[in-house]
């Protein structure tokens, strides 16, 4: 009798447990996108008041390299120079190859369709983003197309001669199990 | 005893009975949450299902077609006739293609085609029926108005717009009902040409790849594609298509006609049957006709008869008031006594080994297996450095020494102790290299071995051009996915060669061939010298040295007619020179284009090195209009003058194809997390974990 009570509490403790690891494994994803921004935020500014370009924290292998803004939907983000795996978790990242955000040339940044990147599914054509660079210069762009591609459809990465802001988060937004092949892509023209 | 047994039985019962219960409720519990959890996952992963519309492969004439419910539905197409010229290093093709509209309204068809990344696209042709109308080269915004204006007045019109600078678009407004419409571009481009074979690839993107007749609707995602479409109640076509397996017939007219300038060796085509004929200098390749479906890219490959000494070819265009020349040298195939003597030459070779965190693995393994052969090849004349470079730079020895046994030795003991990891930070590993402190007479080599993983290329690239003197750098790029846009254009500032090694099964190949070819250089100094007098602007500016296996092209005009050009060179420490005189015939197809594209790539490259897009780009419009070339800023319309179609709102809408171009390798970054997942599964876990609870607190009470 009290045995099996004692089971069933051992059960429920466990699945409790199991539980709150896995809620709170996705609360963690949640919390570093956003706390790591607010650190990016303060490395940011002491770069662009004449610092030097600063690591967010000590032990980063990452540091800000843009602002990306949509002023209508009030986005505001910390674009990183690293774009593996772990740094995403940080912020959106500029694609190692492709040009500098605001130059000449497709600047690609890539982020996590749940995170830093979920509003992409609701910037629509003409939809206005701003992207400052690291010399305090605001380039502005302009949504030009919407797509869906498959992973290994880099064309997307390729280099152009005009000014192009190229965003990209894994497609669909909803699905519950990562590892998707689509990709989400937005390309804008600058226009200032 | 008795007793106790018969009170007992039923205990055991209703224990087995409780846990029966128990096991059950469980169980349906668990059902339920998991037919709830299965039914949220179809419902959310429908959406994948229905997103693959760019399953279309490229160059596909798309028009839409509601009546499939949102499906996209490629339009039957005719014909398309291939015609390729070769003429020394320039490939001048011409695609005739038929489209035809099966369906009952007047549409706007978008075709999208890939080119080869140098290609430069002139020429326009629509033609209705029996009249031609040829298309004009416009700046890109007026060309569009133009373009616009002609639909909205019901008029048949085609724009050819540069998307990337290998990526076109076609749009033909007002294909009227079963009317059959042809387009013919023309374009050039550049042969790739390597350790003396030449390649030419033709992408057969004509083929419509699928029909989705059963398609699901096109999700919310192709904004793009909506906002150009149609009004809801316009009604819609609908082509008649041959069944489904069938596909429509597709036929492929591919004629090569190769003029080199010097003796053709042996030709092949890769993927594809062809009939070959010599006459005169030309070579003749066309497809045999009744293959199947072409649906691989068409590729030739063919090599020069080789021969003792460089072997050089001057071909001529007059355009307007300005002579245009294309020399091509063909470098010569050392002797194994050249070779010898050539190799005397001492080098200053430094090898820059990226250890960043993103080598770590493979790469670095095929990085360090790179940098050994190169240390492999150095003699006791040359001279070497090594250096690492990730956040910090770090260098073997502060200057360059000697390539004795023992300094040899002891470089190959610090390269095995490199590991991988931290940041990228290039800047200062280049700085130190390219320090103009090179030692005279050497030839000094700087070979960069990295997977190119930078973001601020240009500050790079105003690097290397500031302090590049008279150092040569040969750039490396190693893992499945380098950087070949830094890399290619590092070297070119760098007046080197960029080597791509993909596998490390190919570290062994790719390394001795770039070491043989840059044990020396074959022709070095070379300089190109015009008539006297004649003001002559080339491209490139200064011609790199030429390496073993490598051809150099100049691109010239002249506001004069062009005589005899001396190029001059130094083969090993002998002076070498060559003279090149104009054929009688000096109508070369293609040449004065080709220079205009070279001008326009230079520009468009001083965008990278900083210059303001103000001033660069009324100068590539000038050219562009100048010689009718689609570039960034300029696009080809031709409008017909009768207005054919309906005015007005047009029913159609834009879709963009994907390129089959082969791209090896490489992905788009992989940006999603499990936290929806470990959000659902943890919340069911809890939910599990208050339903036993629940059951527990129950059984305490019954019991």
């Amino acid at each position: 009798m009290s045995g099996r009570a004692r089971a069933l509490r051992l059960v429920a403790l466990l699945l409790a447990l199991a539980g709150t690891w896995q809620v709170a494994s996705a609360g963690w994803i949640h919390a570093k996108a956003a706390l790591a921004q607010h650190l990016i935020a303060s490395a940011w500014n002491g770069a662009r008041d004449g610092g030097p370009s600063r690591r967010p924290w000590p032990w980063a292998d990452m540091r800000p390299v843009a602002r990306l803004t949509v002023p209508a939907r009030g986005i505001d983000l910390y674009v990183l120079d690293n774009a593996d795996g772990r740094a995403l978790a940080f912020g959106p990242a500029h694609v190692s190859g492709t040009a500098a955000p605001g130059s000449p040339g497709n600047a690609v940044i890539v982020a996590h369709r749940d995170t830093h990147f979920a509003f992409l599914r609701h910037l629509a054509v003409d939809d206005e983003i701003d992207v400052e660079g690291a010399r305090g210069v605001i380039a502005r762009y302009r949504v030009r197309d919407v797509s869906v591609v498959d992973k290994e459809e880099t064309r997307v990465l390729e280099p152009a001669d005009a000014p192009l802001l190229t965003l990209i988060t894994c497609y669909p937004f909803d699905a519950l199990r990562p590892g998707t092949r689509l990709r989400y892509v937005v390309v804008a023209d600058r226009i200032a | 005893m008795q007793g106790t047994a018969a009170r007992q039985q039923p205990r055991i019962q209703d224990a087995i009975g409780d846990f029966a219960r128990l096991v059950a409720k469980a169980f349906l519990g668990g059902i339920g949450v998991a037919v709830a959890m299965s039914l949220a996952i179809l419902a959310l992963s429908a959406n994948v299902q229905a997103a693959t519309i760019n399953e279309t492969k490229a160059g596909t004439l798309l028009l839409k077609d509601a009546t499939i419910d949102g499906g996209y539905a490629p339009a039957p197409q005719v014909a398309t006739e291939v015609a390729i010229d070769v003429t020394g290093m320039v490939a001048r093709t011409r695609v005739t293609q038929v489209f035809h509209n099966p369906g009952s309204e007047f549409v706007e068809g978008v075709y999208v085609f890939p080119l080869p990344e140098k290609a430069a696209v002139d020429r326009l042709w629509m033609k209705i029926g029996e009249r031609v109308i040829e298309g004009r080269i416009r700046e890109k915004e007026e060309a569009r108005r133009t373009y616009e204006k002609a639909k909205a007045e019901g008029k048949k019109a085609a724009l050819v717009e540069q998307q990337r600078p290998n990526l076109f678009t076609n749009a033909i407004a007002h294909i009227g009902p079963n009317e059959a419409i042809e387009i013919r571009i023309e374009y050039q481009q550049a042969l790739a040409y390597d350790g003396g074979t030449y390649k030419l690839r033709f992408p057969l993107a004509v083929t419509p790849r699928y029909l989705r007749a059963a398609a699901p609707a096109i999700p919310d995602e192709p904004k793009a594609a909506e906002a150009q479409a149609l009004e809801p109640g316009e009604t819609l076509l609908e082509p008649s298509y041959a069944p489904e397996g069938c596909g429509p017939l597709n036929t492929v007219d591919i004629a090569v006609s190769i003029d080199a300038g010097v003796p053709v060796g042996a030709v092949t085509s890769s993927y594809h049957e062809t009939v070959i004929e010599k006459a005169g200098g030309r070579t003749m390749i066309s497809l045999v006709k009744d293959q199947e479906e072409a649906n691989r890219d068409f590729e030739l490959t063919w090599t020069l008869a080789p021969g003792a000494t460089p072997q050089a070819a001057m071909f001529t265009q007059t355009r307007g008031d300005h002579e245009y020349a294309l020399l091509m040298v063909v470098p010569p195939q050392p002797t194994a006594a050249e070779r010898a003597a050539f190799d005397r030459m001492p080098r200053e070779t430094i090898l820059i080994i990226d250890t960043s965190g993103s080598m770590e693995g493979v790469s670095m393994t095929q990085a360090k297996a790179a940098l050994e052969m190169a240390l492999d090849t150095l003699r006791p004349s040359d001279r070497f450095n090594v250096l690492e470079f990730n956040s910090i730079m770090r260098t073997w020895l502060p200057s360059a020494v000697p390539a004795t046994a023992d300094n040899l030795a002891r470089a190959r003991a610090w390269v095995k102790q490199l590991r991988a990891g931290g940041g990228t930070n290039m800047a200062p590993a280049l700085r130190f290299a390219l320090d103009g402190g090179e030692t005279p007479g050497y030839l000094r080599q700087v070979v960069f071995i990295t997977d190119g993983g930078v973001g601020n290329e240009d500050e790079l690239f105003k690097l290397i051009v500031a302090r590049l003197g008279n150092s040569r750098l040969f750039t490396v790029g190693i893992g499945s996915a380098p950087n070949g846009h830094f890399m290619t254009k590092a070297a070119q500032y760098g007046r080197g060669t960029f080597t791509s090694i993909g596998d490390v099964k190919e570290v062994q190949e790719k390394m001795s061939q770039l070491f043989a070819k840059i044990e020396a250089p074959v022709l070095r100094d070379v300089q190109v010298r015009w008539p006297d007098g004649t003001p002559v602007e080339t491209f490139p500016p200064r011609v790199p040295d030429l390496y073993l296996g490598e051809p150099v092209l100049v691109a010239a005009a002249a506001k004069a007619p062009l005589g005899t050009v001396v190029v001059t060179g130094l083969r090993g420490n002998q002076p070498w020179s060559v003279a090149l005189t104009p054929p009688p015939d000096r109508n070369a197809a293609g040449v004065g284009a080709l220079w205009a594209r070279a001008k326009i790539a230079s520009l468009m490259d001083t965008l990278a090195q900083g210059a303001d897009v103000a001033q660069v780009r009324p100068q590539v419009v000038n050219v562009a209009l100048e010689h009718h070339l689609v570039s960034a800023y300029t696009s080809l319309v031709a409008v017909d003058v009768t207005p054919s179609g309906p005015a007005g709102g047009v029913k159609t809408a834009m879709v963009k194809a994907s390129l089959p171009q082969g791209y090896v390798g490489g992905s788009i970054p992989q940006t999603d997390t499990p936290a929806t997942l470990q959000l659902l599964l943890g919340m069911l876990a809890l939910m599990s974990a208050a339903i036993v609870t629940a059951i527990g607190r129950r059984t305490a009470r019954i019991a």
